[in-house]
């Protein structure tokens, strides 16, 4: 570690605008019950003592607190943004003044972003934290060597995983990565939950409209768009799911949606979100179907599923009519994008509720944790089921919830049904 | 913000207000309202100033009031540009604000569109003086109905006031779904809280407190209603909710709104109760409807982030209140949702011209019901949706006996 201090390792907006972002750390803590207690007990066995952990994780106040749990239990944390237009400033400068380095700025350019990214890797982290693996694949290309002594990859979404397996698979995976995504505890709850929600008030909170009738657009039926489904319809909207995947787009069927190709859902959409986890979901040759109007939002991983620069060739003219909304006339009607067509619920919101991401960084730090206490081999691995289950319990605990058992004569075992004998003879698996 | 971001919001919002926009021209067909003092005293944002706009547009001399916990100062600012009277400060002090009600009031509005009957009320008590000019009322919101209705039954009442809330137009979108999104979006968005799996305790089964009730359930809420009234009670358990006393409902709450309209609906004893680190946020009517100077001693404490402030009980929880109290949907947030409001406001505009084509007598009146349809028709033509008209079959079938 270098000896400068952190203040001036560190690349921020403004050192002075910490104690608002310690109120929101604070905030968080307080209602992250699983990492302040449960996790924060189970990583301070040492393992993470000295260690270098790079946090890459859209930065805001529940990353932040993540970043100090990782801090307290011994582990030498440097944080940045996964994205150019995520990170709160005020958490930033806060998470600085707690010693902890940081390298990110909230509306940074692509570049400057970048840079920071490469700052952070050549602090030669031995762990990443890594959301969309944004870190680890520019490591992979632009720092090889240190990317080669990276120890492992802790990887939050759906689209870093894919990004990492297609690395394995090209024999290029030289760290075990555990595909924190995969977790029951992230994907069924932070995606599907977590986005549910936040996304619907970031639309909500952006445009002053109301759900009650709205026809809205999913682009993507997969864990996302389950729960933007969900939440919008919950809330009075008519959903029709948009799939490329059979199987997808009969479950959203089943689940009482209306199923259609994106040009012909655009026809009567009043708001359409993607979900895809792709690029350019929504583009060019989809403009001439969009009713006057149309709202269009992201809560992909991606800033390029809503063509934005499609958009804006095509546009007469671009501005902005409301913090976040952006208006582009395309001859006698208007489509308004969102937040740039970056993620609505972060840039337009104040990301996941604290409580969904209590989780999703429960299975970061418990990640993390394996990566530093076992040795695994290199390779993407699954989230270990115990700890996923673990955390549940402490989750419910939290909430003062009990759980039934089964006791032996509830259990259905094949010794039922074959004598015991035999059962026995063939042996355990 | 400044005053053209306070134009631009406007310009937005009035690109999802066609029934304001009908309203106008039907209303502007009429000429009625040219050269007539107007008050509009409602929440001071992008919706309402566009109300404002359109009377304006129809020849109306309009002066306008907001209160010092809604006012949107850029909104504010977009209309004094435009020539209007605007008595609003965001953040005036009490004694302030009633230097500002009283000059709004010397402007001798002839028809007043009020909100909780906040100047109606003035103009009754203090201001009698003003009272003269005034030809008639039309209040917004349950809050505002109830006591001009107490008022007319005590003879006290000296103009006609339509019960703009009372459209059907009106109570079973603005309050219902209006204020149901928006008080629990205004909730979130404050705390970043996660609403599945809460125990949300709603005050009051009103319209109001069926919006919440609905939307905090769709969003995995587990929602208890507290209810005075049997009927409203037995209600809300058949549409499936938990029903308890409030005493009792809020030891288990992780939020509590309220939803009353009623003054001291939730009290100090109560957050006494409550589990360290609630939530409490106000969907009905501002204070004292959360009345935390009734019962145990509270001291309020920091605003521990934006528009929420913890208050605690010396020795007990500490709890986190939205907006000190006031409505949470337009102090932490920006009200109703615009397409909710374009009716509202389409009926209230409506209501001053009905006020000026008749001669009502003092009292509370009912918005006609041909109004009230038609509000509702003009927002379903802008949709493109369809609808049936009653057969004559059906139209006799109705009014035999």
């Amino acid at each position: 570690m270098s000896d400068t201090p952190v203040s001036k390792r560190s690349r921020i907006a403004d050192p002075g605008a910490a104690p608002s972002g310690h109120q929101a750390i604070e905030w968080a803590r307080r209602r992250s019950p699983v990492l302040n207690d449960f996790v924060r007990k189970r990583i301070t066995d040492g393992s993470l003592v000295g260690k270098r952990v790079a946090v890459v994780v859209h930065l805001e106040a529940k990353t932040a607190f993540l970043a100090t749990v990782l801090a307290d239990a011994g582990a030498h944390v440097v944080a940045a943004g996964s994205n150019p237009w995520s990170t709160r400033d005020d958490v930033a400068a806060a998470l600085v003044d707690l010693g902890i380095e940081v390298h990110s700025t909230r509306g940074s350019t692509n570049e400057v972003w970048e840079a920071d990214l490469l700052r952070v890797a050549d602090t030669k982290p031995e762990y990443i934290i890594d959301d969309g693996g944004e870190l680890t694949i520019r490591m992979a290309r632009d720092r090889p060597d240190l990317y080669a002594e990276l120890r492992g990859v802790s990887e939050e979404t759906t689209t870093g995983v894919a990004r990492l397996r297609a690395l394995e698979d090209r024999g290029r995976l030289p760290m075990p990565v555990i595909a924190a995504n995969d977790a029951a505890l992230k994907h069924m709850f932070d995606n599907r939950y977590g986005t549910g929600q936040s996304t619907v008030q970031a639309v909500l909170a952006l445009t002053n409209l109301a759900m009650p009738g709205k026809r809205l657009v999913v682009v993507g039926y997969g864990w996302v768009g389950r729960g933007i489904a969900e939440y919008a319809s919950a809330m009075g909207a008519r959903v029709t799911a948009v799939e490329v995947d059979p199987i997808r787009a009969l479950e959203a069927h089943s689940n009482g949606h209306e199923v259609a190709d994106l040009t012909t859902a655009l026809e009567t959409a009043d708001i359409a979100i993607t979900a895809t986890g792709g690029i350019r979901a929504i583009t060019t040759r989809h403009f001439d179907a969009m009713k006057p109007n149309v709202v269009l939002a992201n809560a992909g991983h991606h800033d390029h599923e809503v063509d934005v620069p499609a958009l804006a060739r095509a546009a007469d003219a671009v501005d902005d009519v409301r913090p976040g909304v952006t208006r582009y006339r395309l001859g006698r009607k208007s489509a308004y994008v969102l937040s740039e067509g970056a993620l609505v619920n972060i840039a337009g919101g104040l990301g996941h509720p604290i409580e969904i991401m209590d989780l999703s960084f429960s299975v970061q730090a418990l990640g993390c944790h394996h990566l530093a206490s076992n040795d695994l081999s290199p390779g993407v691995h699954t989230f270990p089921g115990t700890l996923d289950r673990e955390i549940a319990r402490a989750k419910l605990e939290s909430r003062g919830i009990t759980l039934d058992h089964l006791d032996e004569d509830q259990t259905d075992t094949l010794s039922e049904i074959l004598d015991a004998d035999t059962f026995h003879a063939w042996g355990d698996s | 913000m400044t005053g053209s971001s306070g134009r631009s919001a406007m310009d937005f919002a009035a690109e999802f207000m066609p029934a304001l926009q009908s309203a106008t021209e039907l209303v502007r067909d009429g000429g009625r309202l040219s050269g007539v003092r107007i008050g509009v005293s409602l929440v001071l944002e992008p919706k309402t100033a566009c109300l404002v706009e359109s009377l304006a547009s129809l020849g109306a001399n309009v002066s306008v009031l907001g209160t010092s916990n809604s006012t949107k100062e850029p909104v504010a600012e977009a209309l004094r540009a435009n020539g209007i009277a605007v008595f609003a400060e965001a953040g005036a002090s009490p004694s302030r604000f009633t230097e500002l009600h009283d000059a709004f009031i010397d402007t001798r509005p002839q028809l007043l569109a009020d909100d909780g009957a906040a100047t109606a009320r003035r103009l009754h008590v203090e201001r009698r003086d003003a009272l003269v000019d005034l030809h008639g009322v039309s209040e917004e919101t349950t809050s505002g109905v109830r006591p001009l209705r107490n008022m007319a039954a005590a003879l006290e009442l000296a103009v006609p006031c339509v019960a703009v809330n009372d459209a059907r137009t009106k109570l079973l979108f603005d309050n219902l779904y209006g204020t149901g999104q928006s008080v629990v979006m205004a909730l979130l968005d404050a705390t970043n809280m996660q609403m599945q799996g809460k125990v949300v305790v709603v005050v009051g089964y009103g319209r109001v407190g069926r919006g919440i009730s609905k939307v905090a359930r769709g969003l995995g809420a587990r929602v208890v209603v507290t209810e005075i009234d049997p009927v409203e009670a037995l209600a809300a358990h058949h549409d499936g909710y938990a029903i308890a006393p409030i005493a009792e409902a809020v030891v288990n709450a992780d939020f509590v709104i309220t939803a009353s309209g009623i003054a001291h609906s939730l009290t100090a004893d109560h957050v006494a109760a409550m589990r360290d680190g609630a939530v409490v946020a106000v969907g009905g009517a501002g204070p004292p409807e959360f009345d935390p100077s009734m019962g145990a001693a509270l001291e309020w404490g920091d605003e521990v982030r934006p528009n929420v402030r913890s208050l605690g009980v010396p020795g007990g929880p500490t709890v986190f209140v939205v907006s000190e109290g006031y409505c949470a949907n337009t102090s932490a947030g920006e009200g109703n949702p615009i397409e909710i409001m374009d009716l509202s406001l389409a009926l209230q505009l409506r209501a001053l011209d009905y006020l000026t084509a008749t001669d009502l007598s003092p009292g509370v009146h009912l918005l006609p019901r041909e109004i009230d349809d038609e509000v509702a028709a003009s927002r379903l033509r802008a949709d493109g949706l369809a609808y049936d008209i009653a057969t004559k079959a059906q139209i006799e079938a109705r009014t035999n006996w």
